[in-house]
């Protein structure tokens, strides 16, 4: 046929991978479930790179008039630590989540584009590695994580630092729409049967919602920084004010992008607690409707609230009373959430195990966040606290005390599901422990330092200011919640060591991936399950708590509590991680994707593209074919390469190989 | 538990807590110099009234919803394995309608005042009232300092903002570079000061004092340490104060070592720094000079990325500096963050990056980049005593002033002196950044040199590039003064 010629005439040099072994298997995998661990590594080695940062800045302030470091290299440090942790392990850890959790949580076998997928994963990769590259260049980004023009214009940002930046983040930019559109059209399509919207969980509902805001958010940033990549290197005049261009101009786009961003970074969180808090209550979520509606709302008016960054700016009083009132209206729907989380707590059984505990106090401290933004909500304050610490306080209790909590609630919550075996829960409480003070002893004494009048990203402040014992209190919370950290590290290898306990349900959950064996098969459902309740996973093992009959359970599904059967399926060698779901597999009889090294080439042109515009014209040239080959490669590329005829056993399932027909 | 279930003891607690906390705030409430409490200002009262309502608000709310959080962790803990499925409830409706309503009050009770006092204080200061006969300012970022300019009065300062008290000053904020943010904590909250924007706001103080300013918006590598101080005088010693900024300073008598110090400033300092803005011409054209600066710095740089290297010394013509005229009066220098004395100077002049790193002034300036300039010990020493002699002289200086019939040829060298002409021509044939002025007669007119002077771009000289020189020189130097420097650059042989 004419399309097999076509895809036999593209040139091949490397022949496909199939084995399941080795780093070759990761590097050209398209299964979600790797996919999303490598995202989680990545992210976690960023967070220590994010962290480290962090701390030199806290070493640096712990003391007045400090020359530890200089003033360009805390620029350096401050607009790393503002970029890495939201683009590089907020964003990317939530992506972790994304890629595992939504298909188990749909009953699905992978997301609707698994080489789409890939690709997002190694266009991330490259984008973050090219923006610390530039620390090997001495030019590390040092016009801060919002690269305010016209401080990033040519006179005054010298240099490669802010290129580096721009570039840096179209192509994570990139990354999250490919990855964003992906998990739409997955949820959207693959949910399984009966699955409807109000049936969907609460991660489901906010991972859609994220989505749909990186959708909306990320263009507008885009197109900010494709104009300033413009006046930066092909002399147009966007921002630049003596050109008539206009400085405020880049605020309001960053912010249209920038305030939406924050959503981005916390829904995900919500919906990790959403799924925990009435797990460990053993309770419903209470007013599940109002908690999806609350997220809904919150993602839309977040659209609508983005001049609240710029109220110094000198937008005039009637824009300032309008975006005040607008972000007033914000707090309704986030109050709703925190009521209902609540709510779910108050008559449950609750259980204060490690992922309970991170979540409780995702609340508590969201809650400080939430009030302290009420207070600058209010120009007339916000004209005495912003770009102040105590904007800083503000945002480390919402990021830190809220994202990062939330984050963690969910590793330690799925990590059975991931590898089989718990975490350390002794190990656990100690980090959460930690992390919880020294967030608080790192944190809250900033609102104080703000309101005592000490402006945000200065790398000195001078003696006689009176802020210096109080900074050097951040600082010992900072030193304290890397001691969390650092437990949590070996928390993590002494879990690697142990031996799997293959707990399919180990918290008595209630959503669908609690229904297969732990660690996840390679085709995560034997069969797709049929939705009938929303938890639908705990109506079958309660029934009487929907007032149901029992449910004949489906063959694949192992019974709730039956140790037989959280043994993975098959009886293989289940010695590691590695084995037990992706070894000798191959006889399962269900159809996946293959694997492709296309996604990878694709991704590294396209960075090594976008990298060469800071150098010469040639290089673009010779990554542009790059990236064309990937893309041309992987337009040709059949999804499945067609089985030899004599090994083809029993035909294809539907779906994934309707492009390898003969 | 048992003490947490004790609905009593924690009611007790609570109400301790309850009547305690105002004197805990009071006490806690921040207290240095930059802190948003203690304000001296009717716009910084109003910000810190109503952060302190909100705060109140926020701690009820606060208090109510982690203390429900905390109970029903506790009252509701599992305590046995086996226990009893708790009730599988969903939620209830009348309960959301509530808690989504109850929120709105609170809102509104932070709205309306929030609301008020956006429009009150755009208005003026006290009531939202417009102040009768406000105080004009126009404060003017660069990158790293403030310069602060009084119209129609023919003063300008740098860092440092004399105010009368109760009496609103209406602050036109305008920056030259990049974004900078003005902010005094005591007096008002911060509104920014953006390149080709013309932002205003309100500050009044109520008391006497000096108070701190800080840029408050990130604007690059000496962020940090770019400050200002407002100084708040009683109305008569506010007139006082203005009226010395206009008397030039006392003539420098038997003071060798501030004499020998002019000469260097003349020589090496002042092509970017002015000193003499108590002379009106000299007053109106600062900010002229300044802004051509800015202009000229951006081409500059410009023409760099551009692959067209700026020569290194003509880029010292090309920075904005801060205005020294009376610097000796000042409280503090290097943008409000080190005291002003003698000592302190020296130790400026020797390393300016010592003190504030990431300053123009080492970057650029020939001094410090070129090795024949370096200064030596000595005179550093004189250029530190000059600088303390820069302050208003005694009354009567003000008459005398012009009315002395002086040679034209010495006037002239002065005014070569004193405009910075120096900085970048010799009086010998050498290049500098500007060519020799040796033999100028033999080769131009009069009307040639006066053209070159007052627009240097009609003829530039072969070899040098054009748009270096500032254009303002025929606004800022009197006519007077114009044909007593031609006359003197004529005798150059």
């Amino acid at each position: 046929m004419a399309e097999e010629a076509v895809i036999s005439k593209f040139p091949n040099p490397f022949p496909r991978p199939k084995t399941n072994r080795g780093w070759i298997s990761w590097v050209m995998t398209v299964d979600h479930k790797r996919i999303g661990t490598m995202y989680g590594i990545t992210a976690f080695v960023f967070f220590l790179v994010g962290g480290i940062e962090a701390l030199i800045m806290r070493l640096q302030l712990a003391r007045a008039d400090s020359d530890l470091v200089s003033p360009e290299v805390f620029n350096q440090l401050f607009t790393m630590h503002g970029t890495t942790m939201i683009f590089l392990v907020v964003m990317p850890i939530g992506a972790a989540f994304f890629n595992w959790m939504i298909p188990l949580m749909i009953g699905a076998r992978d997301v609707a584009f698994p080489r789409l997928n890939a690709f997002s994963y190694w266009l991330f990769l490259s984008g973050g590695l090219f923006i610390n590259l530039s620390f090997a260049f001495n030019a590390a980004p040092n016009a801060g994580w919002f690269g305010y023009a016209n401080l990033t214009e040519v006179p005054y940002s010298l240099g490669d630092n802010t290129t580096f930046w721009l570039i840096g983040l179209q192509l994570l930019g990139v990354a999250s729409l490919a990855a964003a559109f992906n998990f739409i059209i997955t949820i959207i399509n693959l949910r399984a049967p009966g699955m409807s919207f109000m049936k969907m969980p609460v991660f489901i509902w906010m991972s859609l919602i994220v989505q749909i805001l990186l959708v909306l958010a990320f263009p507008v940033i885009t197109v900010a920084l494709i104009e300033l990549q413009f006046d930066r290197l092909y002399g147009t005049n966007f921002f630049n004010p003596v050109a008539g261009g206009e400085p405020v101009f880049w605020q309001h786009m960053f912010w249209l992008f920038g305030h939406p961003e924050v959503y981005i970074l916390i829904l995900p969180a919500m919906g990790i607690v959403s799924e925990v808090l009435p797990t460990f209550s053993r309770k419903p979520l209470y007013g599940y409707p109002f908690v999806v509606m609350a997220g809904a709302s919150i993602a839309f008016m977040g659209f609508f609230v983005w001049s609240h960054h710029m109220f110094t700016v000198g937008l005039g009083p009637a824009a300032n009373a309008a975006f005040a009132l607008s972000t007033m209206a914000i707090a309704i729907p986030t109050g709703v959430k925190i009521f209902n989380w609540i709510g779910t707590v108050w008559g449950g059984q609750v259980r204060l195990q490690t992922p309970m505990l991170f979540s409780l106090a995702f609340v508590a401290l969201f809650i400080v966040g939430g009030l302290s933004g009420i207070a600058h909500a209010s120009p007339p304050t916000d004209a005495q606290q912003q770009d102040t610490y105590f904007i800083v306080a503000h945002f480390h209790y919402v990021l830190f005390g809220g994202s990062m909590f939330g984050l963690f609630a969910g590793v330690y919550y799925w990590w059975p599901k991931f590898t089989g075996k718990r975490l350390g829960e002794t190990l656990g409480k100690w980090h959460f422990w930690l992390m919880f003070i020294g967030m608080n002893i790192t944190f809250f004494p900033m609102h104080w330092v703000g309101l005592d009048g000490m402006p945000r990203r200065i790398f000195t402040y001078p003696a006689d200011s009176g802020w210096e014992t109080i900074n050097s209190w951040s600082t010992i919370g900072a030193f304290i919640i890397a001691l969390s950290i650092l437990l949590f590290i070996v928390n993590y290898f002494r879990t690697w060591r142990r031996e799997p306990t293959y707990e399919a349900d180990p918290w008595d959950g209630r959503t669908l991936e609690w229904s297969i064996p732990s660690p996840v098969p390679v085709y995560n459902f034997k069969e797709i399950p049929t939705v009938e309740y929303l938890d639908d996973w705990w109506a079958q093992k309660y029934p009487e708590s929907v007032n149901a009959e029992p449910r004949e359970r489906s063959p694949g599904q192992p019974a709730p509590a039956g140790a037989e059967d959280m043994l993975p399926l098959n009886g293989q060698d289940v010695s590691s991680y590695g084995a037990s779901s992706y070894g000798d597999d191959e006889d399962h009889g269900i159809h996946l994707p293959d694997k492709s090294y296309y996604p990878l080439i694709a991704a590294v042109g396209f960075a090594f593209f976008g990298g060469s515009l800071m150098s010469a014209w040639w290089l673009t040239l010779i990554a542009g074919f790059i990236m064309m080959f990937g893309i041309m490669g992987w337009i040709f590329e059949p999804v499945n390469d067609p089985p030899p005829e004599e090994e083809n056993p029993g035909g294809h399932p539907e779906g994934y190989s309707a492009e390898a027909g003969h | 538990m048992q003490i947490l279930r004790s609905s009593s003891a924690l009611k007790r607690f609570a109400l301790l807590l309850t009547l305690l906390a105002p004197a805990i705030l009071a006490a806690c409430a921040p207290g240095g110099d930059q802190s948003t409490f203690d304000s001296a200002g009717p716009i910084a009262k109003d910000q810190e009234n109503i952060f302190i309502f909100i705060f109140w608000l926020a701690v009820v709310v606060f208090v109510v919803v982690e203390a429900a959080l905390i109970y029903s962790i506790f009252r509701f803990r599992q305590t046995r394995p086996d226990a009893e499925m708790p009730t599988q409830t969903h939620g209830n409706f009348k309960l959301e309608i509530a808690w989504t309503i109850a929120p709105v009050f609170v809102l509104v009770a932070i709205a309306v005042p929030t609301v008020t006092l956006i429009f009150d204080h755009e208005k003026g200061p006290v009531d939202g009232r417009v102040p009768e006969n406000p105080l004009e300012i126009n404060a003017v970022a660069h990158q790293w300092w403030f310069e602060f300019e009084y119209p129609g009065q023919d003063v300008i300062t740098a860092n440092e903002l004399h105010i009368p008290i109760d009496r609103a000053v209406r602050v036109s904020l305008d920056s030259d570079d990049v974004i900078h943010s003005f902010w005094v904590p005591k007096l008002a909250g911060k509104v920014d000061m953006i390149p080709g924007d013309d932002n205003v706001m309100f500050i009044q103080a109520d008391r006497v004092g000096t108070f701190i300013g800080q840029c408050a918006e990130f604007c690059g590598e000496a962020h940090a340490n770019m400050r200002f101080r407002v100084v708040s005088h009683e109305p008569d010693d506010y007139e006082d104060w203005l009226d010395s900024m206009r008397r030039a300073p006392a003539p420098i008598v038997d003071n060798p070592l501030a004499e020998a110090g002019r000469t260097l400033f003349a020589q090496n300092c002042s092509t970017c720094h002015s000193t003499r803005t108590y002379e009106p011409l000299r007053a109106q054209g600062e900010r002229e000079v300044q802004l051509g600066r800015q202009t000229l710095f951006r081409k500059a740089v410009k023409r760099d990325e551009e692959g067209i290297k700026t020569r290194e010394g003509d880029l010292v013509t090309l920075i904005s500096a801060p205005n020294l005229t009376h610097l000796a009066a000042r409280q503090t220098f290097a943008a409000g963050i080190i005291e002003l004395t003698e000592e302190n100077l020296k130790k400026w002049i020797r390393d300016p990056d010592d003190i504030k790193q990431g300053n123009r002034m080492k970057d650029l300036a020939p001094i410090y980049n070129d090795p024949a300039l370096w200064l030596s010990d000595e005179e550093v020493d004189q250029l530190a005593a000059y600088l303390m002699t820069l302050k208003p002289g005694p009354e009567e200086a003000v008459e005398t002033a012009g009315t002395v019939e002086v040679d034209p040829i010495a006037q002239g060298r002065e005014v070569f002196l004193n405009n910075g002409c120096s900085a970048c021509h010799s009086t010998g044939a050498d290049r500098v950044v500007g060519p020799g002025l040796s033999g100028l007669a033999d080769k131009s007119s009069t009307d040639m040199i006066r053209e070159s002077i007052t627009d240097p771009g009609a003829v530039v000289t072969d070899g040098f590039p054009d748009g270096v020189m500032p254009g303002n020189f025929g606004s800022v130097i009197s006519d007077n003064d114009l044909n007593a420097l031609i006359q003197y650059l004529e005798t150059l042989k």
